[in-house]
């Protein structure tokens, strides 16, 4: 037990560590762009007392560090700054905006839940047999392979080509009601699912093939047990962390925002905001969104990591999972 | 490569089995390696003619004479297609090389020496590691600016941490060995260790994730030049090829299915070797239970 309590506490500090680097990172790396904060707002005829009076309301003329905890500390009290091209509040377009990235990830999570992990489970199972093994191979690579913006461009060619019940874009607001959200989303989260599932199922695949040459599992063959017994009560219990760890980092991924999902079927969402920010020099947005993305990140594997320590105490102690 | 087989149905086996995985490897290695002989060969022998010129109507078809098809401007897609495959290629493998060669340092001191060495470097690969890979690609785009240079970088960011974290995983693993600590106790010292010592034995590790690597770079290439912060006009990628092809889609899908199956077909073949070189490496018994 103190053992896994000091492992934790570990993990929490290292945790807060890397958020601390990446927001240096981030913080670094708004202020290496070309283009000065006093350039946007001013334009380059601004005079030189300008510059001066609006540096100093800004706080631009502080040493670095100082205007680095002041930042930290905004951002620890939910303010993500203003943007500066349309001058409202950051946070509050975010918060906007999350929903629509949230239903998003549910439904591509969903379908890689209810896809990913019996196809894994299946190609796992049967990986020694000569034939299925390298179908379900050679389909998980595809499904890999194919970068999201070629499979999405395909998928809006085909439907605007010929209408097959689902249109392609049409995205109102997520207040619409559930059936018009859920006719939208369905496209960009099925496409998104596509890597996701082929993945998941790769992982699934290795982890159940670690598990099948235990000793546990050729006991309870020899005991004569059936294989979906078998799969069911002693695969499954123990190949289920490296799954479970891929799943919390695809959710993870895909909630700090889909970038070229949405950008490609023009959805509201983080990602999107993202991108637009950029193409306008927003940094104020650019900065406040990845941030976020990196930290949904950080926290979430976080949890998982803790979560996966109370399941399989070994983690704690040797740090790794199984045998 | 043995394969353990126990049956539980009641058909019979052959034990020894070829895997036909060594098929689907020499049809990816044939794939690849006919992109890069073609979009290699272009660039010494121009048959494919100039990509940047204009010698046709605009969005023609498929025909005799564009073998491809022309783009909006009237130029050749074979030959567009071609310069992008290239400078996707050129990018995305010059970039893994700096990836590995970074990698191998910071893992192999991380692997070897442990400690604060290792906390640091890991905490580092973890900042990295944090960012969603196209989030990442694009806060450095912005930071270099759109172009080659922000491609290159943003690969070998992208593609860092994992490496790192690999090839520290597997030094640390030969550096408990018999040998290390011979050669450590005889007085070598840490670099010839480090090269002589420990790079040899942790090779495969290297050549695996170098190409899983190489799959990831021509992703974010692609990614990054599709949404307008990589290769720019009137250069071309595959990446800005594509994203070309989908804007005339409904009037020339040729502009998006060509350079779309190039794409496909590359990071497919080179995760399939990937797979295989990782297979050969790590050969593992596998027992069916249907």
């Amino acid at each position: 037990m103190m053992q896994i309590l000091r492992w934790s506490a570990g993990r929490v500090m290292s945790a807060l560590i890397t958020l601390l680097g990446v927001s240096v990172l981030i913080f670094v790396a708004i202020r290496l762009m070309p283009g000065s904060y006093e350039d946007i707002i001013l334009g380059p005829l601004a005079s030189a007392e300008e510059r001066q009076l609006l540096a100093e309301a800004y706080g631009l003329d502080q040493p670095i560090f100082v205007q680095y905890f002041a930042w930290i500390g905004q951002v620890l009290t939910g303010e993500l700054g203003t943007s500066y091209v349309t001058q409202s509040s950051v946070s509050g377009e975010m918060l906007e905006r999350i929903p629509v990235t949230a239903t998003l990830t549910i439904m591509a999570m969903a379908v890689t839940l209810l896809a990913g992990v019996p196809l894994g489970i299946w190609t796992g199972v049967r990986s020694g047999a000569k034939q299925g093994g390298a179908v379900g191979r050679v389909v998980s690579s595809i499904g890999i392979s194919v970068p999201e913006f070629v499979l999405g461009s395909i998928v809006i060619f085909v439907f605007s080509q010929f209408s097959l019940g689902l249109k392609v874009g049409g995205f109102a607001s997520i207040g619409t009601g559930f059936w018009p959200t859920f006719q939208a989303l369905l496209l960009p989260a099925l496409v998104l699912s596509v890597f996701c599932v082929a993945a998941t199922a790769r992982t699934t695949r290795d982890a159940v093939m670690g598990v099948l040459v235990e000793p546990h599992i050729t006991a309870a063959v020899a005991r004569g047990e059936t294989a979906g017994h078998i799969v069911r009560h002693h695969v499954l219990r123990n190949a289920g962390i490296p799954i479970l760890t891929l799943l919390g980092t695809i959710t993870a991924y895909l909630l700090g925002g889909a970038v070229i999902i949405e950008t490609l079927f023009n959805l509201p969402g983080l990602g999107s905001f993202m991108v637009t920010g950029l193409g306008r020099r927003d940094f104020a947005v650019v900065q406040a969104t990845v941030l976020f993305a990196a930290a949904v990140f950080v926290v979430l594997s976080l949890v998982l990591d803790l979560i996966t320590s109370a399941l399989d105490p070994r983690v704690a102690v040797t740090g790794k999972a199984g045998s | 490569m043995t394969t353990y087989s126990l049956p539980l149905s009641k058909r019979k086996r052959a034990v020894k089995t070829r895997p036909p995985r060594d098929a689907l490897f020499i049809a990816a290695a044939c794939a690849l390696g006919l992109i890069v002989l073609v979009a290699v060969a272009a660039a010494v022998i121009p048959f494919a003619g100039d990509p940047a010129r204009i010698v046709g109507p605009r969005l023609s078809p498929p025909s005799a004479a564009y073998p491809f098809g022309t783009d909006a401007l009237g130029r050749s897609v074979l030959a567009r297609l071609l310069e992008g495959t290239r400078t996707t290629l050129v990018l995305s493998t010059l970039a893994v090389v700096c990836t590995a060669v970074i990698s191998v340092i910071l893992g192999l001191v991380a692997g070897y020496a442990g400690g604060w060495a290792r906390e640091v470097i890991m905490r580092l690969s973890d900042v990295l590691y944090s960012f969603p890979s196209i989030v990442l690609a694009i806060l450095i785009a912005a930071v270099v600016g759109p172009g080659q240079a922000a491609v290159l970088s943003s690969i070998v960011l992208v593609t860092v941490p994992l490496m790192t974290r690999m090839v520290s995983a597997a030094a640390m693993s030969v550096a408990k060995r018999d040998f290390v600590t011979t050669a450590k106790i005889s007085g070598v010292s840490a670099p010839v260790i480090l090269f002589r010592h420990l790079l040899p034995n942790v090779s495969g590790t290297i050549a695996v994730q170098g190409t899983y690597a190489l799959s990831v770079g021509i992703l974010v290439e692609g990614g990054l030049s599709f949404l307008g912060y990589g290769v720019q006009p009137p250069r071309s990628s595959l990446g800005l090829l594509i994203q070309e092809g989908g804007s005339y889609m409904l009037q020339a899908p040729w502009l998006l299915f060509a350079p779309a199956a190039v794409l496909v077909v590359a990071i497919l073949s080179i995760n399939l070797i990937g797979d295989t070189m990782r297979d050969r490496l790590d050969p593992r018994e596998t027992r069916s239970l249907v």
